[in-house]
């Protein structure tokens, strides 16, 4: 009898699935974002407990949990959202290539250049199509006709919409379907070209088959940005994320590669949270 | 059915949906391990009418294993199972197809007594019977195993497989020493040559399905491992 021993069959399977990243030990080269022991109070409420996780470069990583978790709250923190919030207070570190975000002398408007935002609504502006992707480029300065005429298709084909708005860049955003409207949103996002590109439940308020378009978006994405997302739907975060968090009552839970968290997770909370016995 | 947990999903359907295919693998298992039981008896004791009614009950086992196949399918469409629930299909999947083939064989075993043996060539039937009681008891092993899915009970049982092996290789020893001496047995012997090789094809499914229940426990693959890194689950 022949004996095949594990590892003959790992080597075996390389083409059918690709190696995940360790996590626990990525070079500086493959992160995009390291947080360290970060805490946030709102204020006596403590709404995340001491994250750290390193989030690697030009991949799809998904904070998933229940409500209230703090996983809208870790992303806002990625851009800084919540310097608005009153009485919210953060300590820890968010490095963006070896730089923390929270430094002093820190501009915020350049880190939102670097770290583009999508919400759950598609908010376009009350303008033209070109002219709610090329907003940030004209703050920026730019207003050389060709320049920004480049960066409108660039943007729209990225964001899968160019084809199905390229007779009509003059008219109103507000006349888009929603998945057109949010695809609208992606592209303004990525016009000015950031390096991370934050999406806060982009599908929620989207029929299926405009979840499947954003979804196959995502994944294109991720060749020129990296990509996090917070999503409340679990099955999304199989199916688009590389590494995914798991989040509960303010701490990470557990963070891994999507497919050993979807099919043998390590914690029990995650595993109860997946198969749906939370609660 | 502790280990299972599949009471305490937020969705009741999804509970009775998971619990229905259990059950029904629970059922398909009990029929599975009469056939074999039935058709040991047949041959042991040259009861054509068992033997007969081994064959004519095996198209139960088949619509189980296609109605439980439609269900888990079903499963996957409506729930997405994850984690553990995926496992536990994926588990269910591929032992149904294994004890649907155990039954196959069962058949098959059932057919060597509607044939004609001389008393002398009763004997040749006594040592199948040897190898049969092994193989059953680790059929009813596993399918203990299976249903408290328990997975300290499916590494120990697994090794069982090894003993019937070597009662295998001893069997066919002996009935080749019978064919070198009477070559007008030989038809006979082959016959018994089949069912022998059925039972330790059985043997081998048996320990597929304490596999099965190993990577739904542990999440492991243990498919083509030696006994050596089981051991260190």
């Amino acid at each position: 009898m022949i004996s095949i021993s594990p590892k003959t069959i790992a080597t075996g399977s390389e083409s059918l699935m690709t190696t995940p990243l360790d996590l626990t030990n990525l070079t500086p080269e493959q992160v995009a974002l390291d947080i360290n022991g970060l805490n946030l109070h709102y204020g006596n409420k403590q709404a995340l407990n001491n994250i750290s996780m390193a989030i690697p470069k030009g991949q799809v990583t998904a904070f998933i949990g229940p409500s209230g978790c703090g996983k809208s709250t870790l992303l806002r923190c990625i851009n800084r959202m919540n310097d608005l919030v009153d009485n919210c207070h953060i300590s820890g570190e968010i490095n963006l290539h070896g730089n923390n975000i929270y430094g002093k002398h820190v501009d915020v408007a350049e880190l939102r250049r670097k770290v583009g935002m999508v919400f759950q609504r598609p908010n376009p502006f009350p303008k033209s199509i070109y002219e709610n992707v090329v907003y940030g480029l004209r703050i920026m300065g730019e207003n050389n006709r060709r320049r920004l005429d480049e960066a409108v298709e660039k943007s729209l084909r990225s964001a899968a919409l160019w084809n199905e708005v390229k007779d009509r860049l003059d008219e109103s955003a507000l006349g888009l379907s929603g998945g057109q409207q949010q695809r609208l949103v992606i592209a303004r996002a990525i016009a000015i070209q950031p390096e991370v590109l934050l999406l806060d439940e982009p599908t929620s308020a989207l029929d299926p088959i405009s979840t499947l378009t954003i979804e196959e978006l995502i994944n294109d994405l991720k060749k020129q940005f990296t990509v996090v997302i917070v999503t409340h739907n679990m099955q999304q975060a199989a199916r688009v994320s590389d590494q995914t968090a798991f989040m509960y009552m303010g701490d990470l839970i557990e963070y891994s590669d999507t497919n050993t968290l979807f099919t043998t997770p390590m914690k029990k909370k995650t595993e109860d949270y997946i198969t749906g016995r939370y609660g | 059915m502790d280990n299972l947990q599949i009471g305490r999903h937020i969705s009741g359907q999804f509970n009775e949906d998971l619990e229905r295919v259990i059950n029904n693998v629970m059922h398909m298992g009990g029929l599975v391990e009469k056939q074999l039981t039935d058709a040991l008896a047949a041959v042991n004791q040259a009861d054509v009418a068992l033997a007969k009614q081994v064959l004519s009950n095996d198209y139960q086992i088949n619509a189980y294993e296609v109605s439980i196949d439609d269900e888990c399918t079903r499963i996957i469409a409506k729930r997405q199972p994850a984690a553990g629930d995926l496992r536990l299909i994926m588990a269910v999947v591929k032992t149904i197809a294994d004890l649907e083939r155990i039954g196959d064989e069962a058949e098959k075993i059932a057919k060597v007594a509607l044939e004609s043996f001389s008393s002398q060539q009763q004997d040749l039937l006594v040592n199948l019977d040897n190898l049969g009681r092994r193989v059953l008891e680790f059929l009813q092993a596993s399918l203990d195993a299976f249903t408290r899915m328990d997975c300290d009970t499916a590494i120990k049982i697994h090794q069982m497989d090894d003993k019937i092996n070597r009662e295998y290789e001893a069997l066919m020893r002996q009935l080749m020493t019978y064919m070198m001496e009477d070559p007008r047995s030989i038809p006979q012997v082959m016959t018994v040559i089949w069912s022998a090789r059925g039972l330790e094809r059985i043997g081998d499914r048996c320990q597929n399905i304490c596999e099965y229940i190993i990577y739904f426990v542990k999440g492991k693959v243990v498919r083509h491992t030696t006994a050596e890194d089981m051991k260190n689950l």
